[in-house]
């Protein structure tokens, strides 16, 4: 019976916030003059043999006087550790070699979000800045948000603009530019009191420099000389993200599912299916449990080779990402939520890439498997 | 093209649907946010983009980085 009027009592809150705030807004007290949320997240991740990062990121957002609304995050990436960077064939079979010193990056980045509601719209700009020693990356956004149909349908448009420099910390003499500019469009759903959906469309198109300066591939031939080449790309890339996301409540076990699915396309030949389900449900008071379990694959970009055919072509990679692979990735969160706003999460995650993963087969020979562990910290207090 | 159909049969959809004000209480609960915690998605998007080909997501504006 208390448990009942305790959520009774949850429920009226999250009623009144729903009623004061469009669909796309997190959930907060109504009435106040300022509402959001501030917090601090903590990433480890750790490959087997390679590199290890540590990913601290501040962030937070508010709603001021139901008519602006400001998000801002900031991150530093700390890289340590090696990366494979010669794919040879010398021992008879094209393998990923690490080559010269470890690498040790640190990168820093901050978002910050601004927005303005004039009625059923609500106009934003964002700005993006991301440093570390090899690249340099200067970003903005736009974006224009209509809710309609009484708030249960909200649509977006989004612009934006990214200015690169790429550079490499091996070739101080490398300072190439890439631009990327991006539009989307967006629609958000209420399906019924317990489900909601949202499906956007992004396309991008980038222009400039996407050679990895790090990458390199050697080929012995049994009756010629060696060859060596670089990595060289494409100078442009033209890519298709469709992202829906899903959401159902069960009021019954109080238990929410959250699917997502993302296809992606691009012209250097790659398609990419990407689905995530996740299950959340209580487990004590103030307390719930979210297993999750990703899947990933991706067909190989046209000028992905893990050896230098002849004669030798203008563009080509040996770099495995852009190979033909799949991957799953199951975690599993623990959340603590008390009634005075502090929410605690606690992540643990696994990655697993394997070319036998790949939808259907066929994944690249060369592919080698990565495996790795990741830990997520979160601490988050909403006003 | 198709994409305008589905976005047509979308908003044709939505006019169907009718879900009062205070029904909505379900549908403010922060696990029913697309992404109930920014810290997590940043973290996590990027690491993910960094071992794979495909990035790209529900926004646009957040720059480019090394990692891929």
């Amino acid at each position: 019976m208390a448990a009942t009027e305790r959520d009774g009592s949850a429920l009226a809150g999250l009623l009144q916030a729903a009623l004061a705030l469009p669909i796309l807004v997190v959930p907060a007290r109504a009435g106040a003059a300022t509402v959001g949320e501030v917090g601090f997240t903590l990433l480890g991740y750790k490959e087997e043999g390679l590199m290890k990062v540590t990913e601290p990121v501040l962030w937070g957002d508010a709603v001021i006087d139901e008519k602006w609304e400001l998000s801002a995050s900031g991150v530093i990436d700390i890289i340590t550790g090696a990366s494979p960077q010669l794919v040879s064939n010398a021992t008879g079979k094209p393998v990923q070699t690490i080559t010269g010193a470890s690498i040790n990056d640190r990168r820093r980045t901050y978002n910050v979000k601004a927005g303005r509601r004039f009625g059923e719209f609500t106009f934003s700009a964002s700005r993006a800045h991301s440093e570390e020693e090899d690249y340099l990356s200067h970003a903005f956004g736009l974006e224009a948000r209509w809710d309609l149909n009484q708030k249960l349908t909200t649509l977006t448009a989004g612009y934006g603009k990214s200015n690169d420099r790429v550079r490499s910390s091996d070739n101080p003499a490398l300072d190439e530019p890439r631009y990327t500019k991006e539009y989307l469009f967006g629609i958000t759903q209420v399906l019924s009191p317990v489900a909601i959906v949202q499906s956007s469309l992004r396309y991008a198109r980038g222009q400039g420099d996407y050679n990895d300066p790090y990458k390199l591939t050697l080929t012995f031939y049994p009756d010629a000389p060696p060859a060596f080449l670089p990595d060289t790309r494409p100078s442009s890339r033209d890519t298709w993200a469709w992202t829906t996301r899903y959401r159902r409540h069960y009021p019954s076990s109080d238990a929410t599912l959250q699917v997502d699915y993302r296809y992606y396309h691009d012209d250097w030949g790659i398609d990419a299916h990407t689905l995530e389900g996740a299950w959340q449900f209580p487990l004590a008071e103030h307390y719930a449990l979210r297993p999750a379990l990703r899947y990933y694959t991706q067909s190989a970009a046209d000028f992905y080779s893990p050896t230098i055919p002849r004669p030798t072509p203008e563009i080509l990679s040996s770099d495995q990402r852009l190979a033909a692979f799949g991957g799953l990735s199951p975690s599993l969160r623990v959340i603590y939520r008390n009634d005075s706003g502090l929410t605690v999460e606690a992540t643990a995650g696994y990655v697993y890439n394997a070319r036998t993963l790949h939808f259907g087969g066929g994944g690249s020979e060369a592919f080698e498997t990565l495996r790795a562990y990741y830990g997520l910290f979160s601490v988050s207090h909403a006003f | 093209m198709r994409i305008l159909l589905l976005a047509a049969a979308a908003l044709a959809l939505a006019a169907c649907v009718s879900v009062a004000p205070y029904q909505r209480g379900y549908l403010a609960r922060p696990d029913m946010a697309f992404e109930p915690s920014a810290g997590t998605a940043e973290a996590l998007g990027k690491t993910y983009s960094a071992k794979e080909a495909a990035s790209g997501g529900a926004s646009v504006g957040g720059g480019g980085c090394g990692c891929n």
